[in-house]
């Protein structure tokens, strides 16, 4: 049983993570990451690219919807437009590819003010409608502007090569989404540590005595908007790349759900959960074909053909079940595992 | 001595409700006043108009010799208002200590980009925030339930929480709406104590409502009477007890009859 944890200095209570092991235990991590291409095989190293970068799109709803407190259906949209952002930049104007990222963060970060705005007023389910009826907005915007965005033809991409060094292969391309992976989640924690932070989760828990604290509330939720716009937006383009082609089909509205469904599952307003989630989120439509495989071919043949349709049917059933059994999410579970263990074998 | 405060025939309405109709008062800078006066008085009204939370229908309220009709209410805490709410308002998800980091928002500059980055500037200011954090914790003798998520601690002890968020904000005048309601004996002696400490040692002004009457006659200097909407009497706490209008407000017209007749 652990006992005591003594602070020296005030430095140490601001400290991200004050245990040794937390860091030791995230470096094995990052260690395992960095191995992982050259042990998994092509296709189980696409569901890693796409974890990471599912953590990256998270990481960025998370801010809006776990820290502010405010529901966005219309994420799918910043997630798009970050993609053609990045890919008109790039592959159209043969930019260089951080311009592109830098566009892709900085382009979904101007539309978040416009759907930001109403967010001043609405609350709740208000909001929610207003961002959803955004997401399909940008879809038709696409759409209509071909000469920028070539329309329902959709732009090819590239896999970037950045300072002479090139991110083609799948190896490249999963350490380039593990870096932004890396660097969002220290982001997050590091708004969530700070003024910041503690404002946007003001507003979630009592924006009546957030105001009197003399938080600017209208300031305060564009900020949330913009900084979780842009995160998205970089999601968006590491996903346009993924996919080497970005096309309004390529970003359905269940991406929307998708990113909702991992927030819960994993637990809301946690930069852990929105982690957790993701992996959860990402790995059970594979983990089921697979356990009902064992069963019978003809469950795996419905699996291949109806996959978008029993998607949806599986994160509907895993958002039920988790709000009913564990509301507090992946993350819920694991502060109460790690209390039990901390304390084992007394009860407390 | 100045007031800190002044109110002047402040008004508000609601639809045909006149909840506060032309009520004046002066606080002075240095002294515990209190608001006292029966449910639905609009003594909580008057708090919501002096911290921004609603907006005055007439009159006007002078702090520190500013009009605050002309401040932004979202710049009220910074001008140096600080409260506490009647039912609490806490952030509930999270810990003591993130609570009263939250009320030392606007002493703090950091803003999204210079968090995301947390070096330097950032650090240290956070850093400093942490460290009055702690004397304030200390101050109030909250450091057992520092690290707890509030939502699960009791009634007396989120009342507490909620008063040491309000002096983070290091404010010149202190609202405390009803701090007692709902607490045993010691829990009020804590607070009559820390209310005396919070002007004495930290020369913060208290206006406070309060249902408790010995508390009010125990600490205030300065005691003002509201019944439905409209102020009946002012004085110091000895001066009020004896006054008739206070009297009937509390009591009714005929019970002070009676008592004035049997000489009580």
């Amino acid at each position: 049983m652990r006992t005591g944890d003594f602070k020296q200095t005030y430095g140490e209570l601001v400290t991200l993570v004050d245990s040794p092991p937390v860091w030791l235990w995230s470096a094995v991590l990052v260690a395992g990451l960095i191995a992982a291409p050259f042990v998994l095989n092509s296709y189980a190293l696409s569901f890693l690219m796409i974890i990471l970068i599912t953590v990256v799109g998270t990481l960025g709803l998370n801010i809006l919807t776990g820290y502010t407190g405010l529901i966005s259906l219309g994420h799918v949209g910043f997630l798009v437009t970050g993609a053609y952002a990045y890919a008109v930049l790039v592959s159209k104007y043969q930019m260089h590819p951080l311009v592109g990222f830098l566009g892709a963060g900085v382009v979904p970060a101007l539309a978040s003010l416009i759907v930001g705005a109403p967010s001043l007023r609405l609350k709740g389910l208000y909001l929610a409608i207003t961002t959803l009826a955004f997401s399909f907005i940008i879809n038709t915007v696409i759409l209509e502007a071909r000469w920028l965005t070539n329309g329902a033809r959709g732009i090819s991409v590239q896999r970037p090569e950045i300072f002479g060094f090139s991110f083609d292969s799948d190896a490249a391309f999963t350490y380039l989404c593990l870096g932004f992976a890396v660097l969002t989640l220290f982001a997050t924690l590091n708004i969530r540590r700070s003024r910041a932070g503690r404002a946007f989760v003001a507003i979630r828990d009592n924006d009546t005595a957030a105001r009197v604290m003399g938080i600017n509330l209208h300031a305060y939720k564009l900020f949330a908007f913009v900084t979780s716009a842009f995160i998205t937006g970089l999601a968006g383009a590491l996903y346009g790349i993924y996919l080497s082609f970005v096309s309004v089909e390529g970003f359905p509205f269940l991406l929307s759900i998708e990113a909702l469904a991992i927030l819960i599952v994993g637990g809301l307003g946690s930069a852990l959960g929105a982690v957790l989630g993701t992996i959860l989120i990402v790995l059970l439509p594979e983990a089921t074909r697979f356990v009902f495989s064992l069963f019978s071919a003809q469950i795996d043949a419905v699996f291949t053909t109806g996959a978008q349709e029993l998607k949806s049917m599986l994160y509907g059933l895993v958002i039920i079940l988790f709000l009913r059994f564990q509301p507090r999410g992946l993350v819920g579970a694991w502060h109460d595992i790690r209390r039990m263990w901390v304390n084992w074998p007394l009860r407390y | 001595m100045t007031a800190l405060l002044s109110v002047q025939n402040l008004s508000k309405r609601f639809g045909g409700l006149q909840a506060v109709a032309d009520v004046s008062l002066d606080a002075t800078a240095g002294e515990i006043c209190s608001v006292i006066g029966p449910n639905g008085a609009g003594k909580t009204t008057l708090f919501n108009m002096i911290s921004g939370v609603l907006r005055p229908s007439g009159g006007r309220i002078l702090f520190d010799g500013v009009d605050l009709a002309t401040v932004s209410p979202s710049r009220f805490a910074a001008i140096g208002i600080g409260r506490t709410f009647q039912n609490l308002a806490l952030f509930k998800h999270g810990t003591v200590v993130e609570n009263i980091l939250t009320g030392r928002h606007t002493h703090l500059r950091s803003n999204v980009l210079d968090a995301v980055i947390f070096f330097g500037r950032t650090r240290r200011e956070e850093i400093e925030a942490r460290q009055r954090v702690e004397h304030i914790i200390e101050f109030l003798e909250i450091e057992h339930i520092r690290d707890a998520i509030v939502g699960t601690l009791s009634y007396g002890q989120q009342k507490r929480v909620e008063l040491a968020r309000a002096l983070a904000c290091e404010p010149k005048l202190l609202l405390l709406d009803e701090m007692v309601s709902g607490m045993n004996q010691e829990e009020t002696e804590d607070i009559a104590r820390f209310v005396l400490d919070i002007r004495d040692d930290l020369g913060i002004t208290v206006l406070m409502i309060e249902h408790e009457m010995r508390i009010v006659m125990d600490i205030s200097d300065r005691v003002h009477v509201l019944n439905f909407g409209r102020k009946i009497a002012e004085g110091t706490p000895a001066e009020v007890r004896r006054d008739p209008a206070v009297t009937e407000a509390y009591l009714g017209g005929h019970r002070a009859e009676a008592l004035a007749k049997v000489g009580a």
